[in-house]
């Protein structure tokens, strides 16, 4: 029998990629029940991931580092531009996961971009809120609730509301979310919002997902309304 | 990124240039051969191009080490590229800021806080990243029980961490 310290020593293995596929699957499997590893994962995937950079080569061919042939580059392109104008169709996915894969790229690419030491703590709150989102949404714990155009998703108490291409409303118009606690009868009003610019608008209502029965939303005059006032444009059972 | 999931191959471009040194630099450490890593790096370029869908989120750098790293690996076994190698599963392990930062620093960096490993920590870790075998054949390899290996990579797994995160300042 495994001691428990022995299994946090089979997680670093694990966590390099240096452990057989029976022995994998099996660490796998005890990173979903057990906390304290799943924490030792965390902590040292970033390591395994440092290490992987160390291989990186350098940008400047003039210092007589290796460098990627700039034919490389064209090759990949080629066929990419050719496949872009064989197929300009948006591939179909789940709000979430598309709303999701956005988020994280504009913040890795953010992180690529800043010195380490600088933008980092400005941002921190703001970044550490969106790591959680894109956690959330990306978990493969999380439950979809799917409706036309877009998902409510929960994952533990958080609850988000993501939608595709919600229409600009007029002057004075908002969307409102609405939540239906278990048990109730009327809904209560929750955060009002505008679409995003970017194409997919997600929220986070403040609202605990595992107290609701029901999740919808409807547009409102602005500052919201105490009961909606006009047919809702989505709404969810949970 | 939207532009990317939505077939845009300028933005892939951009993406391109953000990431084929690391895909590169990773595939010839493997390979030890410029032309199949310049194979290696179309191959994950191309597959991340007509798959987008297959990050899942998370950390785009780790996720794209880790298809390269199999790529390679596919590549020393098979001497010659599978059409649809398997693809690791990218599930977030709650990320924090100071994990994203800590796998990003720079290559030299890196290098440095390797270095300052034991070699008896350093080298398994080595070995194993990039010579694609398992910690039994590290075992085998240097004739230390397997417990041992396990142990000196979590050991310098971890002191690689706290070496970075000094440097980082997180």
């Amino acid at each position: 029998m495994m001691s428990h310290d022995e299994m946090l020593d089979g997680v670093a293995a694990y966590a390099l990629g240096v452990l057989p596929p029976d022995e994998a699957a099996a660490v796998a499997s005890h990173l979903q029940t057990c906390a304290e590893c799943r924490e030792e994962y965390r902590l040292l995937r970033p390591a395994v991931t440092a290490v992987a950079y160390s291989a990186e080569t350098c940008a400047d061919a003039d210092s007589g580092a290796v460098v990627a042939s700039p034919l490389l580059k064209a090759r990949v392109m080629k066929e990419v531009r050719a496949g872009a104008t064989r197929s300009v169709t948006p591939r179909r996915s789940p709000a979430v996961l598309v709303a999701a894969a956005c988020l994280v790229l504009a913040i890795v690419s953010g992180l690529v971009s800043l010195s380490l030491s600088g933008r980092v703590g400005r941002d921190r709150a703001l970044i550490a809120q969106q790591d959680q989102t894109i956690a959330d949404l990306t978990a493969p714990d999380a439950t979809h609730h799917q409706f036309t155009g877009g998902d409510v998703l929960t994952r533990g108490s958080h609850l988000y509301i993501a939608v595709h291409g919600l229409p600009v409303l007029p002057p004075g118009k908002v969307y409102q979310a609405w939540t239906l606690a278990k048990g109730a009868k009327t809904v209560a009003p929750s955060v009002t919002f505008g679409p995003e610019s970017q194409g997919v608008t997600v929220v986070r209502l403040p609202e605990a997902a595992t107290t609701l029965a029901a999740v919808a939303v409807s547009v409102e005059p602005v500052g919201g309304s105490k009961q909606p006032t006009t047919k809702p444009i989505a709404m969810v059972r949970l | 990124m939207e532009r990317v999931c939505a077939r845009d191959a300028d933005a892939f471009e951009v993406l391109y240039d953000d990431y084929h040194r690391l895909v590169y630099g990773l595939a010839l450490r493997v390979l030890a051969d410029p032309g199949g890593a310049e194979d290696v790096t179309q191959a994950v370029f191309l597959k991340v191009w007509s798959s987008p869908e297959l990050f899942r989120g998370g950390n785009f750098g780790a996720w794209i080490a880790r298809v390269t790293r199999n790529r390679a690996f596919d590549l020393v076994r098979s001497k010659s590229l599978r059409a649809e190698s398997e693809f690791p599963d990218s599930l977030p392990v709650d990320e924090r800021l100071e994990d994203t930062a800590l796998a990003r620093v720079d290559a030299a960096s890196v290098r440095e806080a390797l270095d300052q490993l034991p070699r008896e920590q350093r080298e398994p870790i080595e070995r194993g990243f990039f010579g694609g075998v398992t910690h039994e054949e590290i075992a085998r390899q240097t004739g230390l029980p397997l417990g041992t290996v396990k142990t000196r990579i979590r050991s310098g797994l971890r002191k690689l961490r706290l070496i970075l995160e000094e440097a980082v300042g997180v």
